[in-house]
C-alpha cells in the first residue's frame, strides 16, 4: 500500500506550547488509523493543520504526492481530505434531507447556480438518498436536524463529509458525549463504511475498546509528540504508551 | 401541495397591489402604495444579506442612495427620457461600490462588520453634504422631472414601480430557492461546515452583498423618480436602520416578511403621523411589542404554530438504527 497523506517535520506552536513537535506520519491508503493521547495532546490541532484550518509553522503536508502545505480549507476538501467534527457540525435548521442535499450540491459543483430552483437536480437527489439510506438515516430525512438525537447528530455530520465522497476521512471523535450502547453502533457504522467505500480513515477516539477493536494502525500523541506508531499489539505493549497515557491498569 | 404553499404569497402580493388599482383609494393612497412597495424591495434585497445569510448590514442606506442620486442627477444633468437607463445605472452604481465596500467588511464578523457598513455610509452621507455644488448639500435635488410616459398622475409611476419592483422580487425570490441561496442560508447557519464542504464563504458573502446592494439601487431610483426629490436622509444611518426594522418586523427568515414590513412601517407613520408629530415615538411602542410578541416577525408566527407533533416525536427512534 501506497502512502496517500505524508506529513514531514510538521510545528507548530500557540505562544509557548509546543501543539506539534517535529510529526511525521505516513498514512497508508485504505488504512484504518486510530490517533489517540490525552486531552491537550495536538490531536484536533494535527486535523486543523491537515485540512488547512490553521496554518503550520513550519514542515509539510502531502497528499497524494502534492504538497498541501498552508493552502486553503475549500481547495483541500476538494482535493479529497474531508472531516467530520468532534462537536457536530451540521445546518440545525433544515432538514436531515436537507444537510445531505446541500453537500450534494457542493460535491456535484452546483452551489454558484443562482437562478436554477434548487430541487431540480436528479444526479443530487439519487446521491443524497443514497448516502442517507447508507448511514440508516433515511427514515428521519424529513426531522429538522436540531430535533435529532445527539448519536444521530453526528451521524449526520459524519453523513454530511461523506457526501463529498471522500479519498480520506477524518473523524474527531466519532462517539464523543455518547452512551455505550451508541458508540457501539457508532462504531460497527465506521468499520462498515470503511470496508464499504474503501476510505482512507484516520480517527481520533479515547474509547481504548474501540480503538483496539477497528484501528489497524494506531498513532499515539503526547504533549504534540508523536511518541509511538504501530498495529494494536505493538500499542498495548509499548512502554512509553503505557506510562503516558493508558495506564497499567487497563490491560 | 406543496406548490400552491409556496405560491401563496405571490398570489396575496399581486391580489393586494393589483387589487389596490380596482378599488382606486385615490391618488394620495396609491402615492402610499407606490412607497410602500419600493420600500418593500429595498428591505427584500437587504434581507439577502440580513436574514438570508445573516449579515448585519448597517450600512444599506448608503446603496439605496447611491441608486436615487444617480438617477436623480443624470436626470438633471441630461434628458428624463432615459430614466429607466439611469436606474439601471444607479443600480450597477450601488452594486459596483458594494464590490469594494464588501471586499473591506466582509472580512470582519459580528458587529466590527456592521460598525464599518455604518461607518462607509456614514462617510458618504457627509460628503454628498460637503459637496455642494455637485449634490446640492443639505438641500438635496428638486425637481427632477419623470418621462413623458410616467408623467401626470401618480398612478402611471405606481404601475410602472409595481411591474419594476415584483420583475426585482421575483428575481431575488429566485435566487433565494437556488443552489446559491442554500449556500447563504448554510454560511448563516454553520460557516464554518460551509468552508469544510469546499466553499468560500467570503466569495458568496461577496455575491450576496453585491447582489443585495444592486436591487436596492434600483428601489433607491424608483424612489427619485416617486416624488421628484432626493435628500441626504436617504444616505443617512435611519434609512439603514429602517431595512432592518422593516425585515425583523415582518419577518426576516420568510422572503415576503420584509414586504409586509415595509407596509407596517410605512402604513403606521402614515396613520400616526396625522394625529401627531410624534409619530416615531408610537412606531416605538408598536416595533416593541411585534418584536416582544412574535419575536420571529409577523410573518414569522406560523413557525411556532404546526411545528412538531407527537408522530414525528416518536421518529426520533426509529433513525437510531446506525443501519
Amino acid at each position: 500500500m501506497s502512502a496517500i497523506l505524508e506529513i514531514k517535520n510538521l510545528n507548530k506552536h500557540f505562544g509557548g506550547i509546543h501543539v506539534a513537535n517535529n510529526i511525521n506520519m505516513s498514512i497508508k491508503k485504505g488504512e484504518m488509523s486510530a490517533i489517540i493521547g490525552p486531552n491537550g495532546a495536538g490531536k484536533t490541532t494535527l486535523f486543523n493543520l491537515i485540512t488547512g484550518f490553521i496554518p503550520s509553522d513550519d514542515g509539510k503536508v502531502f497528499f497524494e504526492g502534492q504538497d498541501i502545505t498552508n493552502t486553503r480549507p475549500e481547495t483541500i476538501v476538494k482535493l479529497g481530505i474531508i472531516r467530520a467534527f468532534q462537536v457536530a457540525s451540521v445546518f440545525l435548521e433544515e432538514t436531515v434531507y436537507d444537510n445531505i442535499y446541500l453537500a450534494s450540491l457542493a460535491h456535484f459543483n452546483k452551489s454558484a447556480k443562482i437562478f436554477a430552483d434548487r430541487m431540480i437536480f436528479k444526479d443530487v437527489h439519487e446521491h443524497t438518498e443514497f448516502i442517507l439510506k447508507k448511514l440508516g438515516l433515511f427514515d428521519c430525512k424529513d426531522l429538522k436536524a436540531s430535533e435529532l438525537s445527539h448519536g444521530d447528530m453526528k451521524a449526520l455530520d459524519i453523513a454530511i463529509a461523506l457526501t463529498l465522497q471522500p479519498k480520506i476521512l477524518l473523524l474527531d471523535e466519532p462517539t464523543a458525549g455518547m452512551a455505550p450502547e451508541e458508540r457501539f453502533k457508532m462504531m460497527h457504522l465506521i468499520k462498515e463504511l470503511h470496508d464499504y467505500f474503501k476510505l482512507t480513515l484516520v480517527f481520533i477516539e479515547h474509547d481504548m475498546d474501540i480503538v483496539f477493536s477497528i484501528a489497524q494502525t494506531i498513532r499515539v500523541l503526547v504533549q504534540g509528540q508523536l511518541i509511538a506508531e504501530g498495529n494494536p499489539d505493538y500499542i498495548r505493549q509499548h512502554e512509553g504508551v503505557i506510562e503516558a497515557y493508558l495506564g497499567k491498569e487497563v490491560f | 401541495m406543496r406548490k400552491i404553499k409556496d405560491y401563496l404569497p405571490w398570489i396575496i402580493y399581486f391580489i393586494f397591489f393589483i387589487g389596490l388599482l380596482i378599488i382606486n383609494p385615490g391618488p394620495h393612497y396609491i402615492h402610499l402604495a407606490a412607497r410602500i412597495i419600493i420600500y418593500g424591495l429595498y428591505a427584500v434585497a437587504f434581507n439577502l444579506i440580513y436574514g438570508t445569510t445573516g449579515l448585519v448590514s448597517f450600512g444599506h442606506a448608503l446603496f439605496y442612495g447611491i441608486g436615487a442620486y444617480v438617477t436623480g442627477m443624470l436626470v438633471k444633468a441630461s434628458t428624463p427620457e432615459l430614466f429607466y437607463l439611469y436606474i439601471l445605472i444607479g443600480a450597477f452604481g450601488a452594486a459596483f461600490i458594494s464590490f469594494f465596500i464588501g471586499l473591506l467588511t466582509l472580512r470582519l464578523t459580528g458587529i466590527y462588520f456592521t460598525m464599518l457598513t455604518l461607518a462607509f455610509a456614514q462617510l458618504v452621507w457627509g460628503l454628498t453634504f460637503k459637496l455642494y455644488h455637485f449634490t446640492g448639500g443639505d438641500d438635496g435635488i428638486q425637481a427632477i422631472a419623470k418621462p413623458t410616459l410616467l408623467a401626470g398622475g401618480v398612478t402611471k409611476y405606481y404601475l410602472f414601480s409595481f411591474v419594476v419592483v415584483t420583475i426585482s422580487i421575483y428575481i431575488l425570490w429566485r435566487i433565494k430557492r437556488s443552489p446559491f441561496g442554500s449556500v447563504l442560508s448554510g454560511i448563516r447557519q454553520n460557516p464554518q461546515r460551509i468552508t469544510f464542504l469546499g466553499l468560500n464563504v467570503y466569495k458568496n458573502q461577496l455575491k450576496a452583498f453585491i447582489i443585495s446592494a444592486f436591487f436596492a439601487g434600483i428601489a433607491g431610483g424608483l424612489y427619485a423618480g416617486l416624488d421628484g426629490s432626493i435628500h441626504p436622509d436617504m444616505l443617512h444611518w435611519p434609512t439603514s436602520g429602517n431595512a432592518i426594522l422593516m425585515a425583523t418586523i415582518g419577518g426576516m427568515s420568510t422572503f415576503f416578511g420584509p414586504v409586509v414590513g415595509a407596509g407596517i412601517l410605512t402604513g403606521l407613520e402614515e396613520i400616526v403621523g396625522k394625529y401627531t408629530e410624534y409619530w416615531s415615538f408610537y412606531i416605538g411602542i408598536v416595533v416593541l411589542i411585534v418584536v416582544l410578541l412574535f419575536p420571529n416577525g409577523v410573518l414569522g408566527i406560523k413557525k411556532f404554530t404546526g411545528s412538531k407533533n407527537i408522530e414525528e416525536k416518536e421518529k426520533e427512534v426509529v433513525c437510531n438504527t446506525g443501519n
